[in-house]
This record gives C-alpha cells, structure tokens and sequence, in this order.
C-alpha cells in the first residue's frame, strides 16, 4: 500500500478539516469526490506532506511523514498540484517543469529529457518555450499537471486537475491517468463524477471531514439506484450517499 | 494528452542527491528571472549620476577615487539590492507557489539560498562593472600607483549583506510593502550609522560607508607617501561576512527548512556570524588616526605598511627645480607655473633652496571629528637647503580641481617659500619684512597677506600693514627692476637674514 | 442551497450608502489600510528622528528618505489584484484612483509636516508638500509603467539622487536643477511646478489607467 491513513485528523483553528478519516492505496486511480468544504482539498494536503496531521496515522510509500528524513524522500517520489496553482508569469513552460524537477532532486542528466517528455504528454510541446503569462487558464493546468508528473511519481495527488479543460483534453487526461495508475497511486479530488467513472479504480467520498463512502464505481452507482437525484448513475449515487450521510 | 513515448524507467530508484550540477542549472533559472535586472538599470543610472561624475571631477589619484567610489557605490546600489532582494525573498508568497514548492525534495533553505544568490550575484556583478569602468579610465589618467582592491572587496561584502538582509525580510514578512520600506529603512539605517561617528576610536566605523576620518572627507594626502591602509577595510568585510552569514544562517533555523543536521549547523553558523561582526565592531572601536591619514587597527595592522613608498620625484623644469610625487604628476605643471614668479625672485640667492620638494603630511586627530594636518618637520632643511612644499589637496578639505590647487599653493607657499629664504617671520626685522613684501608684490601675489583660513603652509610670513615704513618700503623695492632686485639680494641677503640691514638701507 | 432569514432574527444595522460602501471596498483592495499604517509609521519615526541633532545637510536629507517610503507607500496601493473583472465593471474606478492617490497624498503631508510641527523640520511643511507630491508621482508613472508592485523603485532611486543633491549644497559643485527638487529652496517656484508637474501627470495615469495591469499578482 503506497498510502496508510488510520484515523487522520486536521483542524485549522476552531474548524476540523478531516475527521478520522482512514483510507488505504495501493497502485491504481483512487477518485476522491464531496461537496465544497468536505475536507477534499485538506485532505490532499496532508497527504502531499504540505501540512502534518492534528491526529492519527500516515504512512506513505512505506515511510512515515513525520521524520524529516522519510519525508524528503517521499517527496522525490511525490507528484502534487494544487486546486490554486501558483506560477511564476515569466518562467516558459519548460523552465516552469524544469525548475520543479530540479527542487524535487531528479539527476540533472535526466532533467532536460524528463522535462520534454513531461511537456509532451500534457501536449504542450508547441507551447515550450512560451512564458506562462501568455497561456489560457486551461494550458496553465496543463503545465501544472507537467510539473507534478515530471519526476513519474509514484503518489501523484490532483486537486481539481481537469478544470478550464476542454472536452477534448479531458478525455486525453483520463487516458494518461489511467496509464500512470498502472504503477502509480493516483488521488484525483474533483467535482466532476464522470471523470470519476471514466478514470478510476475505487471512489472515495468524503463530506463534513469524513469518508462516508469507499469503493468501486459501480458500488457508488448501485447506491443511487431508486434513491438518488442526478442525471447520471454516478451523480445519483453521489447524491444518495451525500443525503445519507446527513440524515 | 498522450501516452509516454519513452520507456518509463525503473520505478523503484535510489535516492537522488543533489549534485553540483543541478544546484547550477536551479541558480542558472533563479539569474535568468531575478528582479535584480530590473533594478540594476536603477542602479547604474543613479551611479553614473551621483558617484561617476563625481570622482572623475577629482584627480587622478587612486586613493581618492577609490574612497569616494566606495561611498558612492554603496549609496547608489543599496535602495536597488535592498529592494530587490525584499522582492525575490516574498515570491512564494505572492505567487502562491508555497504549497508546490513546500512539497518538494530539496530543503528550503538550500531552495532560498538560490535564490539569493542570484540576486547578489546579479548586484554584485552590475556593481562591480561600474567600478570597472571607474577603475580603467582612471588607469588612463593616472601616472602612478594602482587601483586599491580593498575598497572593492568591502564594496561587493556589503552589497551581500545588504542582499542577505533584504532578502530576509521578504522572506518573514511577505507584503507588498516590504520590499520599499525595507529598502528605505537600509538607507536611513546606513545614513544614520555615519551620524553617530566622533573621533576616529568610533564603533561605527564599522560602517562601509566609512573610508577614513569621517569629516575629513576622500582625502588626497593618503596612500601615496605610505601605503593604503586595510586595517579599517578588513574589519569592515570582517563585519559584514560575519553579517551575511548570521543572517543567511538564520533562514535555515525554522522548522522544515531542513533537517537536523543542517539546522544544527545552521545554529552554529549563525553564532559564528555574530561573533565575528561583533569582533570586528570591537576591533573597530580599537582604530585610531595614525601619522599618515588613515585608520590604524592594532589587531590588523600590518608594521609593513608603516614604512614609507619609494618612489622617484617628477620634477619641472623651472629655475629652481619643483619635484613632486609622481601620484601628483598630472598637477606639476600647473603647481610649477603657479609658483614660476616667485622662484624667478628667488633663483641664484645665497641660502636658496636648491628644489621645492612635496613633502607627506601628519595628521592628528583633534576634538570631536576635527583632523588636524601640518609638515612632519621644518619647512627647510638639508644642505644645501630643501624646501618642502604641502599642496593645499593634502590637507583635510574639500577636494579641488587641478587650477584652484594649484592658484591655492601659488597663495599659500609662494610667500612661505619667499619668508623662508628672507629668514622672515616672528621676531625678524622690518627690513626683512619689507623685502619678503616686496618680492610677494613682485611675484603678483596679494601683497595684504593670507587669509588664516587658506593657510596652510608653515612659515607665511606677518602681515605688512599699509600706510606703515615697511610697507612703503616694500613698494619702493618692488618698484625695482627684477635685476637690480636681485642684484642687491645677492650682495646683501646674508646680512638681511642677520638682521643687520635697516629699512633705510634698503633701496 | 437554501434560503436564509430564519424567523425572529434582529433587524440589521442599516447599511450604509453605496457611494460610501464602493470607496471603503476599494480602499480595502488596494491594502489602503497598510499604506495609511505605514504612512503613520513613517510620521512617527521623522518626530522621533527629530529629536536628535542633525548637521547641514543631513538635517534636509532626514525628512527625504521619511517623504519617500511615504510615497512609496502610497504607490504600493495602485496595484489591483482584481484585474479584468473591475476594468470591465464601470465608469467609477477613474475617479476611485484618483481620490484614493489624492487623498493619500494630502494625508501623507499631512501627517508628515505634523510630525515637524515644533520640531526643528528642516525647510517646512512646503517643502514637505512639494517633496511628497513629487516622489508619489513618479511613483504613480512607475506603476503605469512596470505596475504596482514594482513601482517603488521610482522614488526609492529619487530618494538616492535627492539626497546625493542635498550634499553637494555643502560640498559643491552644487546641483541646482528644479528637476531635483528637494535641493532647492521650500518657496523656489521652478521645483514647484517640476513637482507639481510630475504629479499632475502621474494622477492623470493612474486614474485614466490604471497601474499596469498583472493579473497574476
């Protein structure tokens, strides 16, 4: 199992985030879907290793967080994008991955052929040597997907990756999620629920800090069966599980 | 978006340790995208205005330039490295890349020190060609000596300093408002720590902004008849390293910016910083003014640098020959046309001096900031005689242009020049105080005396008074032919300087 | 998403005028608040400064560098970080630039001949003014010209030449140009109109457009 959370907790002041979550990974596309505020975006952070957990157990790659050593070393085998990406407007796309894949002390011989080909499968190849001031919204999170699969991770978490993606894009990123599951662990945390069934392996739901619902797709669509509300399978059993949690 | 076309390679690698080469290529993006070019145009242009004019409007002396360029530069340069490096320190934070760059391998104290590094790099590299320029037409123009590397040193010492600084206030608070108040407060700070000076034992001494005795001023009469010397100079870089490394150090110290080893070594370094820019305050706090001009250190100073600079005199061509230091060539022939009338009055004379030679000054230090300068010893000696000549430029002052040096020594040292052979002064006859008049009047020189301000020169001879015996008889003997002037000198200037020769007697 | 209004809440305050409402959340996007702070910061620093003996030239180059991170801060707030949003929301942002650069500008000399005010202020509340006026505007030109952000690099380069100005009053060749204004005389009308020159124009920029626009920042 690449990811171990056994009773997770983080609070940012007053307002608890996560609440005693446990979830496992392994090798495979894990979607990770709720409504805002439930703890999605919070929850990644954590498991990026960009804040520590309140409470609980997390083990990643086989290591522990917490210690500082195990936690550079997760993070050379860590690929993360944000829901926020930051950028710097005058860097070009390929001084933008570049720079990444040098922070994440990839071997400088193999930086420039990593790059190119990180560049290309987000097909930016045309664009590498534009600044990123001059990109649409949805060829910047392109480039911020190339940054986080740079260094071919083996934990890659997305927050939101597909958004200002065209229809196109979208089908072409679920490919290439598909293909980096088969020996990669992949979180997607969307909104979007048919990139959930096209993409991923298991599901997890979470809502108000908790998971209330791990499994396959097909499970998910099972529970919305004469239940949920939604125009898709998918989206009523989102639903159904969402108003049973609340209930 | 595509399926790879390269092989993925093996999964499970070894850990990757950084090399040399990718810290070159990260410091290769950081120069390439550094705010720092964007303010060097600031800065250069405020260079050429405040600090390049200026200094090429001084003599050709080294010792001058370099003082006031290394004032200058530091002035210039500051708001610009301050500022920027305020800037670079707060990116993350204003471009939100805290999460992504958090999340990465390399720990974000080496990530930060890239960073500033660039930035430095890219101040010290503009600051340094403007000194370069300075330093090649200066080469151009000077006839002796060479350039003075340690002005240079604490010049490039305190721009990494001040980049450190900068740099660590963006990093801890990153506001928009930092990188302008940060930049104003090193100026003030900077401007205030020269407020603070009295004497020449001052701790803020330490300040780079410092080259010598505050007040006086880049001073002409140093480094050329001993050597330049470093002592304040190795105590400023000592700070100023000790400075940059505490500084630097302390960006390591909060949690996540490393692991233990490096923090604990961060600590330590960070210690060892202040205790060296303290020692170096201390030892500055030691300096004194010595014999030559410059700041002494104990600790530092080397007995070398106490023993005068051989060199051989430039001399003119006039009736009694004027030989200067060669540092000072470039004024000869306007100091030995200045001073041509009045050894025209004077060649040939029984006791004349046989050379006008430049001779070093010795300073003291008075109360407060004042700096006291005067001839090491008397004005005339050796036989046969010598007489030997301060030039204006060599006392604390003002720094003058090459005419006005030398209209200031033809006031100051003409007449001194004429006592000294008249054997006028305290305590000299009428007769003698009449004569040295008139060849004052003779030589076109204001016949009424020196103002004491512009006096400089030891030995000027009392003032004659108008309307008195002596001064009508001054007139009567500059009304002479310059002939029969000398003519008479050469029969009766033994018995003048006795004393035996009244103002009757005189024609 | 439901509606809200529960029964029996209290009745809330009322609102204020919209006019009053768009100026205060202007003012807020702008980080008005932190300029007028610094601004404060800036006035009590020059009266403590000056209960310290200032020489010559140092006692005119005082006030400068306190008149300068003034209008430093003062150009800070040109930067916007709402972008295309607002430039496409109306006719008011014009006049909101220019009351908010005017405004802070009179407060910052204000504040700052204040701050003299039985103090031995070298060259008076005129010079303060003019001083003031001038280094915001070629703050408010820098920010038209590299944006908001970038914009301080105007006055704190200003600041060294005025300051090196000030100097070669004692040790000449003096500089005397109007163009650098701190260096002439509080009632010399030549810097006058260059100051006030400089700041017409740079109020005129900024209100018609704006600082550069980064929506990245």
């Amino acid at each position: 199992m690449n990811v171990e959370i056994s009773g997770l907790t983080r609070r940012f002041g007053r307002t608890t985030a996560v609440a005693g979550v446990d979830l496992q990974a392994g090798p495979g596309v894990l979607g990770l879907l709720g409504p805002n505020g439930a703890g999605k975006t919070s929850l990644l952070r954590v498991m990026a290793t960009v804040v520590p957990p309140t409470s609980g157990r997390l083990r990643l790659l086989g290591r522990d967080p917490g210690q500082y050593g195990p936690r550079r070393e997760i993070r050379r085998r860590l690929g993360y994008l944000p829901q926020n990406l930051g950028y710097y407007p005058g860097f070009t796309v390929a001084e933008f991955v570049e720079y990444f894949a040098l922070l994440k002390e990839m071997p400088a011989a193999r930086v420039p052929a990593a790059v190119a080909a990180a560049v290309e499968r987000v097909e930016l190849g045309g664009k590498a040597k534009a600044r990123l001031r001059t990109l649409s919204g949805g060829m910047l999170r392109r480039a911020g997907i190339a940054q986080a699969i740079v260094n071919e991770p083996e934990l890659l978490l997305l927050d939101e990756p597909t958004a200002g993606l065209d229809p196109e894009q979208r089908v072409a990123f679920r490919g290439l999620l598909r293909h980096l599951g088969q020996r990669a662990t992949v979180v997607v945390s969307t909104h979007l629920v048919e990139d959930v069934g096209a993409a991923c392996a298991r599901v997890a739901l979470m809502d108000r800090g908790e998971i209330v619902f791990h499994g396959t797709p097909a499970d998910l669509t099972a529970r919305g069966q004469g239940h949920g509300i939604g125009d898709a399978p998918l989206e009523r059993g989102y639903s159904a599980v969402i108003s049973a949690a609340r209930s | 978006m595509t399926a790879p076309r390269v092989p993925a390679t093996a999964r499970r690698r070894p850990a990757t340790r950084r090399s040399g080469l990718a810290s070159a290529r990260l410091l290769r993006l950081e120069l390439r995208h550094n705010a720092m070019l964007w303010m060097l145009p600031v800065a250069v242009a405020l260079f050429w205005f405040t600090t390049y004019r200026k200094t090429m409007a001084m003599p050709p002396l080294w010792n001058l330039r370099a003082a006031n360029m290394q004032s200058g530069a530091l002035a210039d340069f500051i708001t610009p490295v301050v500022g920027a490096a305020a800037w670079m320190g707060s990116r993350e934070a204003r471009r939100h890349t805290t999460d992504l760059v958090t999340i990465t391998a390399r720990p974000r104290w080496a990530r930060l020190l890239t960073t500033w590094a660039a930035t430095t790099g890219w101040a010290i590299a503009g600051c340094l060609g403007c000194l370069a320029v300075l330093y090649t037409v200066t080469a151009r123009q000077a006839g002796w000596g060479g350039p003075l590397w340690w002005p240079a040193a604490v010049v490039a010492a305190s721009l990494a300093a001040l980049s450190a600084i900068g740099f660590a206030a963006g990093t801890l608070v990153p506001g928009r408002l930092t990188a302008p108040l940060a930049a104003v407060a090193a100026f003030f700070m900077l401007a205030l720590s020269t407020e603070l000076i009295v004497g020449s034992q001052s701790y803020w001494q330490i300040s780079p902004l410092v080259t010598g005795p505050w007040d006086a001023g880049p001073n002409a009469g140093v480094g050329t008849f001993y050597p330049y010397l470093p002592d304040l100079s190795i105590a400023q870089a000592m700070f100023l390293a000790g400075l940059t490394i505490a500084v630097l150090a302390a960006l390591a110290l909060p949690r996540g910016s490393g692991g233990r080893r490096l923090r604990a070594a961060a600590a330590a370094a960070c210690a060892g910083g202040l205790v060296a820019a303290g020692t170096a305050v201390a030892l500055a706090g030691t300096g004194k003014l010595d014999a030559h001009g410059m700041i002494a250190i104990p600790a530092l100073h080397d007995a070398a640098n106490d023993r005068p600079i051989r060199f051989s005199p430039v001399c003119s061509q006039t009736a009694i020959p004027v030989c200067l230091n060669p540092a000072y060539a470039s004024y000869l022939p306007a100091v030995a046309a200045a001073l041509k009338p009045v050894l025209h009055e004077i060649a040939g004379l029984p006791g004349a001096p046989v050379r006008i030679s430049q001779a070093a000054v010795t300073y003291q230090q008075g109360a407060g900031n004042s700096v006291g300068a005067s001839l090491a010893g008397p004005p005339v000696s050796g036989r046969p005689p010598v007489y030997h000549l301060l030039l204006p430029d060599q006392l604390p002052g003002p720094v003058t242009t090459v005419s006005e040096l030398a209209a200031a020594a033809r006031l100051t040292a003409g007449p001194a020049i004429l006592a000294s052979v008249m054997g006028d002064g305290p305590g000299a006859s009428q007769a003698q105080h009449a004569v040295t008049a008139a060849l004052v009047m003779a030589a076109g020189l204001p016949p009424h005396g020196i103002p004491p301000a512009a006096d400089g020169q030891p030995g000027t001879p009392p003032e004659v008074t108008p309307g008195s015996p002596a001064y009508a008889a001054a007139q009567r003997f500059a009304a002479l032919p310059a002939s029969a002037r000398h003519a008479w000198l050469v029969r009766h200037l033994t018995a003048l300087r006795a004393g035996r020769v009244t103002l009757a007697q005189l024609p | 998403m439901r509606a809200a209004a529960p029964a029996g809440s209290a009745r809330p305050a009322r609102p204020l005028p919209g006019g009053t409402r768009l100026v205060r959340l202007h003012a807020i996007s702008r980080r008005v608040p932190a300029a007028v702070a610094a601004i404060a910061a800036c006035a009590l620093g020059l009266r403590l400064a000056l209960i310290g003996h200032w020489d010559s030239y140092g006692a005119l180059q005082l006030p400068l560098v306190f008149e300068a991170a003034s209008a430093m801060a003062i150009t800070i707030t040109t930067a916007s970080p709402l972008g295309e949003p607002e430039r496409a929301g109306g006719r008011w942002l014009p006049f909101l630039r220019l009351a908010s650069a005017m405004m802070l500008t009179a407060a910052a000399a204000a504040a700052l001949a204040a701050a003299g005010t039985g103090a031995h202020l070298a060259g008076g509340p005129l010079d303060v003014l003019r001083n003031v006026a001038g280094m915001t505007g070629i703050g408010l030109l820098c920010a038209a010209a590299l944006g908001g952000g970038l914009a301080w690099a105007g006055p704190a380069g200003y600041l060294v030449a005025g300051a090196y100005a000030l100097y070669t009053q004692w040790h000449g060749p003096a500089l005397t140009t109007p163009w650098i204004w701190p260096a002439r005389p509080p009632h010399d009308l030549g810097a006058a109109i260059c100051a006030g020159l400089v700041f017409a124009g740079g109020i005129a920029v900024i209100s018609v457009r704006g600082a550069r626009d980064r929506a990245d920042e």
